[in-house]
């Protein structure tokens, strides 16, 4: 008995810490990033970085020195980036990494994989807040104002499919969902989770937080070393846990590696395409957009969900 | 670091570092949230002291010095030189040599505008269209090397002449390249005039006026797309424009989406006009001997660059050294509209209204030293000036 | 409202090579008329110095050793050198002429770059005399 709680607890730690959640769960992060990279370059006719890029990116970045502006509170300064990229790992726990079955599943961990995903923006808005540097500020408040936006369209999109199953709970949504590609019977959700995963992932055209030409790097101005690296690797983590989150809900669940690869590298595909296609949006032009379209077509989609499952019932 | 925050506002500095900027210049916005609500620029960044070091040169040295003050106006700038010293030493210059300077002339205005064109993309964040109009400029970029031998600072011209001569078997290949690019440009014109979100970002945006235009003095494809009539190469023809003239390309809404459609335009005149000079090059000797000293005497010469009307004095004293080069480059007049311009728009708009004008900060340092210790001054009123103008000219076309 | 304007050229993206030509490993033929190193032809050297004169950058010295006997030695710094072949079209004589295959002219060290041209005894007849006076 006693041993079999210990190797449990083994069994637990293993896959939070290696497989399939923490390292593993950030060189998926990081393949994803180059993935991304690759098919951006080719659709601009260049070459594009080559496998081991954003690996050899954030091992230059630990190799360098990490230096806290003057006047910042150094605590938050350095405590941030930890916060954001634990936020990200452990919104992947509850979610079928490679078609794996989550070790750890409770009801209602659709919503805590939601806000742990809100919390990696909210901790990229308060360290842009906490430097004193004019164009973190002005990335911070773009950021927040981007969250305000897109946050609301976003959570009502993937809470679409959590309604046709009845229950908040992800391995729920699976088993109900499974071979049943919500794509079809919820297009506008799909829609508009698609397009606010873009904007939660600062892609382009939402990329307006960090916009390079107008206030040089927006959040990350002034940070290096260690600090900037774990905040790219928060995001390459988040670009997973997102594609993933998308494709269980709409695209008929995942219950195998091969699957798992297909499904999110096709949403991949089009995100990239759209990354390509558009230009970026001034933050007054992304908040009309959210307020205006997003939020009525996924308000349009729960009309629908409502009056057919008050037909069914 | 003091705090920058006074009573809402809050300043942004843009440069002298800046990823949006191509070359240093420091533009002090202050923002109250994301609406700009005042602009102050500062220039000099780039000032080699350029018209101070041709005093000491020899007039072959000054050509390649003068040419050095821009990246991709260079050809122009030693044409304007040329054309300003041969007029002083008064020597005629072939037929065929002014049509050749006339082509590179044309070719480099297409290498800017396409440059231009790629910058502004970018500034807007359509990387895809920076990526593939920057693709397209390598092919202007390899007609002029093999015309030339080097694909910026071309060096084609030589006082006397040009350099390089345009045979035959030249010519089909560098028509292969023009009609590429013109399918290309026309590409891009739809892509600009349809694509929603790239109107969103500049429709509407840095509007102005063409009285607004003329007072703030703008100059060039700025003026044109707010309807100012106005173009060197239609008003005052040099080198080889009177044989192959020039339509102007305007535009009256004055925003940011009429200066890129005219500078689009504008290439497609320069296609026409490369296709008319190498159908109909006419014969004659490259170059021309050229006195080592030129006569005494000052001129002053102005030439069309491909961002506006670009200026030259140049006074001799007889010896082999110039006495005083005075260059006044086109940015500098439309510097101004930019800080006018900014006030009211958003901070995202800032970078967008900066690339309309086609900056280019390595021509625009100069000096101007104000003699205050001369007590005597002399006000000219407009009708004055004016009228010194046209006497100047009349007297020297007798 | 036409969002996917560029798709013409995206869709085409996937069905044509990338046009970044891989330097090192890829190098395409320098046009005729590429404006490399310098080369000088002793035969037909005169000695009149328009070379020098003309040179916007001081790249050029021509050491006389026998005006006479025509016996000249061009010392060129290719680190000086703006490329812009003025040299080329001052000299009367055709002596000058501006190398495309000789361009990849980087080094990281300045010290071999200077280029002696000349015959053979008298170019060591000048690098001998220079290591006794001061380098220039």
């Amino acid at each position: 008995m006693e041993s079999n709680t210990i190797s449990n607890e083994l069994r637990s730690l293993f896959s939070l810490v290696v497989f399939p959640g923490g390292c593993f769960l950030i060189l998926l992060g990081l393949s994803y990033e180059w993935a991304d990279r690759k098919l951006l370059a080719r659709f601009q006719n260049r070459i594009g970085p080559r496998w081991f890029q954003p690996f050899a990116d954030i091992m230059k970045l630990l190799a360098k020195e990490e230096i806290v502006p003057e006047g910042v509170d150094r605590r938050l300064f350095i405590g941030l980036p930890i916060v954001a990229l634990t936020g990200a790992l452990t919104a992947g726990l509850y979610l079928p990494i490679l078609g794996v079955k989550t070790t750890f599943s409770f009801p209602g961990d659709l919503i805590v994989t939601l806000y742990m995903l809100s919390l990696l923006t909210l901790c990229m808005g308060l360290a842009g807040a906490n430097t004193l540097d004019r164009f973190s500020l002005i990335g911070a408040t773009r950021t927040l104002t981007q969250l305000f936006s897109y946050e609301s369209p976003f959570l009502l999109a993937l809470l679409g499919p959590a309604l046709f199953s009845n229950s908040w709970q992800v391995s729920e949504i699976i088993a109900h969902t499974d071979g049943h590609w919500l794509m079809l019977t919820q297009p506008l959700g799909f829609l508009v989770a698609m397009i606010a995963l873009m904007g939660k992932l600062e892609l382009p055209p939402f990329d307006a937080p960090e916009a390079e030409t107008e206030i040089v790097a927006g959040v990350l101005t002034e940070y290096s070393g260690r600090g900037l690296a774990l905040f790219r690797l928060g995001k390459g983590v988040e670009l997973v846990i997102g594609l993933t989150l998308v494709s269980t809900l709409y695209l008929g669940g995942i219950t195998n590696p091969l699957t798992f690869f297909l499904k999110t590298l096709a949403l991949l595909l089009i995100i990239v395409v759209l990354q390509a296609l558009l230009t970026r949006l001034r933050i007054d032009q992304t908040v009309g957009l959210w307020w205006r379209y997003g939020s009525l077509l996924v308000l349009l989609q729960w009309f629908f969900l409502i009056l057919l499952q008050g037909s069914a019932i | 670091m003091e705090e920058q925050k006074t009573a809402q506002s809050f300043t942004v500095p843009i440069g002298p570092q800046h990823p949006a900027l191509k070359e240093p210049s420091h533009f002090r916005i202050t923002v109250d949230g994301e609406i700009v609500t005042d602009a102050y620029v500062r220039l000099g960044y780039a000032h080699r002291g350029i018209e101070k070091a041709t005093e000491s040169r020899t007039w072959t040295q000054n050509l390649y010095m003068l040419e050095r003050i821009c990246g991709i106006c260079s050809h122009i700038h030693g044409m304007a030189y040329c054309l300003a010293v041969e007029r002083l030493a008064q020597v005629q210059v072939s037929p065929r040599a002014q049509a050749i300077r006339v082509l590179f002339a044309e070719l480099e205005r297409i290498h800017s505008h396409m440059l231009w064109f790629g910058v502004t993309a970018h500034e807007a964040g359509f990387d895809t269209l920076f990526m593939y109009s920057w693709r397209d400029r390598e092919t202007v970029m390899d007609i002029l090397e093999e015309l030339s031998g080097n694909r910026v600072n071309y060096s084609a011209n030589i006082l006397g002449g040009v350099k390089f001569d345009v045979d035959k078997s030249r010519i089909e290949s560098i028509l292969d390249g023009i009609n590429f690019l013109e399918e290309r440009t026309q590409y891009y014109l739809e892509v600009v005039s349809t694509d929603t979100l790239f109107l969103q970002r500049t429709q509407k945006i840095g509007t102005m006026n063409r009285r607004e235009a003329e007072v703030l003095g703008t100059v060039g494809p700025t003026a044109r797309a707010s309807g100012v009539n106005r173009d060197i190469r239609i008003e005052a023809p040099y080198a080889a424009y009177d044989q192959f003239p020039i339509q102007i390309n305007l535009d009256d809404s004055g925003d940011l989406k009429a200066r890129v459609l005219v500078r689009l335009r504008e290439l497609f005149e320069s296609y026409r006009i490369i296709h008319q000079i190498l159908q109909n090059l006419p014969t004659g000797d490259l170059t021309v001997r050229m006195p080592r000293r030129i006569k005494q005497g000052e001129t002053i010469l102005r030439v069309e660059a491909p961002r506006g009307e670009l200026f030259y004095f140049i006074r001799s004293n007889g010896s082999d050294t110039p006495d005083r080069i005075k260059v006044r480059t086109p940015t500098i007049c439309n510097m101004m509209s930019v800080i006018k311009l900014v006030v009211g728009h958003q901070l995202a708009d800032v970078p967008m209204i900066l690339a309309g004008i086609d900056p280019c900060f390595s021509c625009n340092d100069r000096m101007v030293m104000i003699n205050q210790s001369n007590k005597t001054s002399h006000r000219w009123r407009w009708e004055e000036l004016r009228q010194y103008g046209i006497k100047y000219y009349q007297q020297r076309a007798a | 409202m036409r969002f996917a304007a560029m798709m013409g050229d995206i869709a085409s993206a996937l069905i044509h090579r990338p046009v970044t030509e891989q330097y090192p490993f890829e190098r395409r033929e320098a046009p005729e008329r590429l404006r490399g190193m310098l080369h000088w032809d002793p035969e037909k050297c005169i000695g009149c110095g328009l070379c020098v004169k003309d040179c916007p950058a001081g790249a050029i010295e021509l050491i006389v050793l026998d005006k006479k006997a025509k016996r000249f030695v061009l010392r060129y710094h290719p680190d000086r050198c703006t490329f812009c072949a003025q040299c080329v079209f001052s000299c009367r004589q055709g002596c000058l002429s501006m190398s495309n295959v000789d361009w990849e002219l980087a080094v990281t060290e300045r010290s071999g770059l200077i280029r002696h041209y000349g015959e053979k005894k008298d170019v060591e007849e000048v690098l001998a005399g220079s290591l006794k006076q001061d380098s220039v």
